[in-house]
């Protein structure tokens, strides 16, 4: 699916390559522009993070031609007047014209590098709003944008995702020279498609698919829910065979009170005690308080 | 200067790659012989450096560059060496009788002020060939060599108040600047602190943000730890030398132990320390 994202999408859409500090996408977004260039794509590029001289780097004369680079890298806030283009003029009304500033027959691609500098910036409301209405106004057939994901709040993050039809998230993988790109993308229709693949880009930019991450493998029921029996390995014995289970029914127990024992209690028999009271002479025995004497 | 570093970073002062964007960052470790030894080391090839010490004086700088046997006195005379004494500055402003700067190098202080331009202003007009705050009227060899900022540190200006996106943009227009216009180096420490319970939340995000976006800018990463298993005497800790390139090849890292010295540092492989084998 990954292929399919980068040979071209239709009119409208808009991608998300998201990247963390542990594994730049700059080069899968470069290879996309690419890409696109060699489709004969107009290209303009809103350049915040890498100078203007890195993106046409490998590239044929005829190529860089079709690729406008509209530079905020010297100066994307406007501090020392230098700028072609801030950070403060992204609106739709600015890019169309910088993109109609191009004489050219077909509509544009638009590269944001990177949507970062724009979320750090901007309110993200009024950047969802202002996407929408880039993609709505017709000027550009797509937007694609890199957004380095761990650099601001999941939330933020994730409404700006939520505009796109396709995000591309791509993962350092320990083992090996590739990266897991997992490519989420929502068709027309409403369906949305999930795909992990594991890839790496070559000397010319181009991108080759090695694997596909499997998901059957894991929905397979897991092993580890199989439960372990924690009395398997013992060096005593946990188990009562039938005939032990029998013989321990029997024993009774020391505070059971059986008939027996109730028959002892109620005849007593001799030598059973008994309490003989013959009253003192000097006992003041009051009947009415018997215990007087406890000086309770 | 660290013989041993150059040759991992497969650098000299007579030949070094130029436009690079140096990430020191440390976590439970100190490494400020790294700040030590940029310093030296871009001061030896003849570049003319820009130096924000925000969480040292002068002198101290100065009397550890003397030990690596490089003079700061010497290199500021002739100007090829810009100091800002941060920590001297901003007391000047804290202190009611203190003593106002004249230029808006630190005017993060004020209340209506929430970005580090007046700095970034001053690291340009130190730096760039034509004026200079050191005033270099001869266009000698040294004004060839590529000019270097070196920041110490760039967390001090959170703990100052400054909100990490600010700081970002610091870096932001220090690399496209220094790096790229002028064909310079920049070299800037961070450091990590360790996640406590006390800290406030909105602080540790701070601090984490400025750090993955630097990392992000970076060309090339050092980040010190200390040993994993504690205290060493033999070991003072890891480094974590990450080359950040765009392509997969040129993306890698390799982490070597270190001891620091009286003069100087070496550095070995894991587990090749002379104290173990």
């Amino acid at each position: 699916m990954l292929l399919d994202v980068l040979q071209g999408a239709e009119a409208g859409s808009f991608i998300i390559f998201r990247d963390s500090a542990s594994c730049p996408g700059r080069r899968l977004l470069k290879s996309y522009v690419h890409a696109a260039l060699k489709r004969e794509e107009e290209v303009h590029v809103l350049e915040f993070e890498a100078s203007e001289e890195e993106l046409p780097t490998g590239l044929d004369v005829h190529c860089a031609q079709r690729l406008h680079i509209h530079g905020g890298f010297a100066d994307p806030l406007g501090w020392i007047k230098r700028s072609s283009f801030t950070v403060h003029q992204f609106t739709s009304r600015s890019i169309s014209t910088l993109i109609s500033s191009q004489p050219q027959s077909k509509s544009a691609l638009l590269v944001i590098d990177s949507l970062s500098w724009l979320v750090r910036h901007l309110d993200p409301v009024v950047i969802c709003k202002r996407l929408q209405e880039i993609r709505r106004g017709g000027a550009v057939k797509t937007i694609i944008g890199l957004l380095h994901a761990d650099l601001h709040q999941i939330s933020v993050v994730g409404s700006v995702c939520h505009l796109a039809s396709t995000v591309i998230s791509v993962e350092p993988r320990t083992n090996g020279q590739w990266v897991l790109a997992k490519t989420t993308k929502r068709t027309k229709s409403g369906k949305v498609l999930q795909e992990e693949e594991l890839f790496s880009i070559q000397e010319n930019l181009t991108v080759t698919v090695h694997s596909k991450v499997s998901h059957t493998t894991q929905t397979q029921p897991e092993t580890d829910s199989v439960e372990a029996d924690p009395a398997a390995n013992l060096t005593f014995n946990l188990h009562l065979s039938e005939m032990e289970r029998e013989a321990k029914e029997k024993v009774a127990l020391p505070f059971v009170f059986s008939q027996e024992k109730k028959s002892a209690l109620l005849n007593a028999g001799q030598g059973a005690g008994r309490i003989l009271y013959e009253p003192d002479a000097n006992d003041d025995f009051d009947q009415e308080d018997p215990d007087e004497d406890l000086d309770v | 200067m660290f013989t041993d570093l150059n040759s991992i970073l497969n650098t000299s002062p007579d030949n070094f790659k130029q436009g690079e964007f140096v990430l020191i960052l440390d976590r439970k470790a100190d490494a400020s012989f790294l700040v030590h030894h940029f310093l030296s080391f871009y001061l030896r090839a003849g570049c003319k450096v820009c130096f924000l010490g925000l969480v040292q004086s002068f002198s101290h700088y100065s009397a550890v560059s003397q030990r690596l046997g490089v003079s700061l006195a010497q290199a500021k005379e002739k100007g090829q060496l810009v100091f800002l004494e941060g920590l001297k500055d901003c007391l000047g402003i804290l202190l009611p009788g203190g003593t106002k700067p004249e230029r808006p190098t630190l005017d993060f202080f004020s209340p209506q002020c929430s970005d580090l331009r007046g700095l970034f202003e001053f690291v340009l007009s130190s730096l760039s060939p034509a004026g200079g705050a050191g005033g270099q009227g001869d266009s000698g060899p040294e004004s060839l060599r590529p000019p270097v900022l070196i920041v110490d540190d760039l967390s001090v200006l959170l703990s100052l108040g400054v909100s990490a996106g600010a700081v970002l943009d610091f870096a932001h227009y220090c690399k496209a600047h220094v790096c790229h216009e002028l064909k310079g180096s920049a070299v800037v420490l961070v450091r990590c602190e360790e996640e406590e319970e006390e800290e406030e939340e909105g602080d540790e995000q701070g601090a984490e943000m400025l750090l993955k976006g630097l990392t992000h800018q970076c060309t090339l990463a050092l980040q010190v730890q200390g040993l994993p298993t504690g205290y060493c005497r033999d070991i003072h800790g890891q480094v974590d030398i990450w080359w950040r390139g765009e392509s997969q090849q040129q993306n890698h890292r390799k982490v070597f132990q270190y001891k620091v010295q009286d003069k100087g540092a070496s550095f070995f492989a894991r587990g090749t320390s002379s104290a173990v084998l």
